[in-house]
């Protein structure tokens, strides 16, 4: 029988413990600062902080997820991201079922990412879906690793500004062609709040079993790792270091990530919206294009429904959703710090930046014309009972398989 | 032999793996990489190709993975199990 080499684990160096504290007494202290100004600035900075930890210690990446289904059979991710969404949908239910308590009148839920349902969301997200493989992650994945170091990650930001702009630019155009005339169709609105819930949870857990069939046709999938206990806690001092070690030091299961990822997107709708990225870069791309006098200008429409909408850039840079986005940036460091994980990461290979860029361009227009990336249009809009999430997630499949043929035939 | 992914990520690290593994004829090869979810990713390409895995902390955010290839009969999903338990002693899942 073969086994491991059992050589044992170098201990980690801890050059990031001074740093790393230093890092989440500023977070603490911009905390209080945006709390100062705006309690929701304050709120929003502590779920995006929330977020980039939660992302980078289970190295939740949606880009992988969908991508792996199809480069190597793997469905981790994506089995802990259906499990997730089931979550989110039972607490996302519950506050709905309080904010519109009668759903036939055709009364949306206020915050809830139901968006128009039509073809742009097949486009959007087949271009969301082959950018995301090309550049090596999703917009939330691109953030989380500008917090870790990753240069390439820096460049994919630039590209996604671009399409969010380039979005922004010919939206009118999608506007008055085709998304003005599209439904906004919300489950509870067609069927009642309590078929529209055993719809979205058995829709789920059949894509679950789906994702199950397909990594079992290529061979066993990799085992899940079981938990190993801690060695026996004899004072306060080992059982919090024990503690220490499970949460900071050590990266956690999908699964685990996932779960906190369902409470903080409950969380966050409660006390406002869920969960979203892109429309706050598209106001940065719309600031930063009207620099150089090439804003896209009024956009028709986007304020006639909830999430992540191409945003006109007119509230000025200290927004909610800049908190959040920033908060994710600063937490995914924080996180990366504290576990010793943080390092400037370069590609070697020159082209890789172009992948970031061109791939990066690619996300930001699909998210612009989707109205939103996988987390605003698909991770929050399918427990908002939501058709769009639907159509958006099965279309970020499709753009995903197409990215991996790309992605094969690259060096 | 060495083959040094750093600055990759994924799928590269991975797939670059896969690659060097299916022209490789030696015993040992080892992966240099910087891309944490490659630690479970690289295992995984080589037990499916009939490698065992070792992997150690060489830096902040570095590691080596060393595959071994297994003549006879090799149980992945063993081979596997063992990585997992490898990864949590160095605190990656």
């Amino acid at each position: 029988m073969v086994s491991v080499a059992a050589t044992p684990a170098t201990a980690r160096p801890r050059l990031g413990g001074v740093v790393s504290l230093l890092v989440a007494v500023l977070a603490v202290l911009a905390f209080a600062l945006f709390w100062a100004v705006d309690p929701d600035l304050g709120v929003f900075w502590g779920i995006g902080i929330a977020f980039g930890i939660i992302l980078q210690r289970s190295r939740l990446c949606f880009a992988g997820a969908f991508r792996d289904l199809f480069l190597t059979h793997d469905g981790r991710i994506m089995r802990g991201l259906l499990v997730a969404m089931m979550g989110s949908t039972v607490g996302f239910w519950l506050l709905m079922t309080r904010l519109v308590p009668d759903p036939s009148f055709g009364t949306l839920p206020p915050g809830a990412h139901v968006t128009p349902v039509g073809l742009h969301l097949v486009v959007g997200g087949l271009l969301f879906g082959v950018g995301m493989v090309i550049a090596g992650g999703c917009v939330s994945g691109t953030l989380f690793r500008v917090g870790e170091g990753y240069v390439a990650s820096m460049v994919a930001l630039v590209g996604i500004l671009g399409g969010l702009s380039l979005a922004a630019h010919t939206w009118n155009w999608w506007w008055t062609h085709h998304i003005a005339a599209m439904p906004l169709v919300w489950l509870p609105g067609l069927i009642g709040h309590w078929w529209a819930l055993v719809l979205t949870i058995v829709g789920l857990a059949a894509v679950y079993l789906v994702v199950v069939w397909w990594e079992l046709r290529d061979g066993p999938p990799m085992p899940a790792p079981a938990e190993k206990s801690e060695p026996m806690a004899f004072s306060v001092r080992d059982h919090l270091g024990a503690l220490y070690r499970r949460i900071v030091v050590r990266g956690w299961p999908v699964w685990a990530g996932a779960f906190a990822l369902a409470v903080l997107n409950v969380f966050a709708f409660i006390y406002d919206h869920p969960l979203g990225v892109t429309g706050e870069l598209s106001a940065w791309a719309e600031r930063l294009t009207g620099l150089v006098g090439l804003s896209a200008g009024p956009l028709l429409g986007v304020d006639l429904f909830a999430g992540c909408n191409l945003a006109v850039g007119d509230g000025g840079w200290l927004t909610s959703a800049f908190t959040l986005d920033a908060g994710l940036v600063a937490g995914a460091f924080l996180a990366a710090l504290a576990s010793s994980e943080f390092k400037v990461r370069t590609p070697r290979r020159p082209s890789r930046y172009l992948q970031a860029v061109g791939g990066g361009a690619l996300m930001g227009y699909g998210a612009g014309l989707a109205i939103g990336c996988t987390v605003g249009a698909f991770f929050s809009a399918i427990p908002s009972l939501a058709v769009n999430g639907w159509v958006f997630g099965a279309s970020l499949a499709g753009g995903a398989f197409l990215g991996t043929l790309v992605i094969r035939r690259l060096p | 032999m060495e083959l040094d992914v750093r600055g990759e990520m994924c799928p590269y690290p991975a797939m670059k793996t896969k690659e060097a593994l299916k022209r490789f004829t030696g015993e040992t090869l080892v992966v240099l990489t910087d891309h944490a979810p490659a630690l479970s990713t690289v295992p995984w390409e080589g037990a499916k190709a009939g490698f065992a895995a070792d992997i150690e902390a060489t830096g902040a955010g570095e590691w080596k993975i060393t595959l071994v290839r297994q003549n006879g009969a090799f149980d992945a999903r063993r081979a596997m199990a063992q990585i997992a338990d490898r990864l949590r002693e160095l605190g990656q899942e």
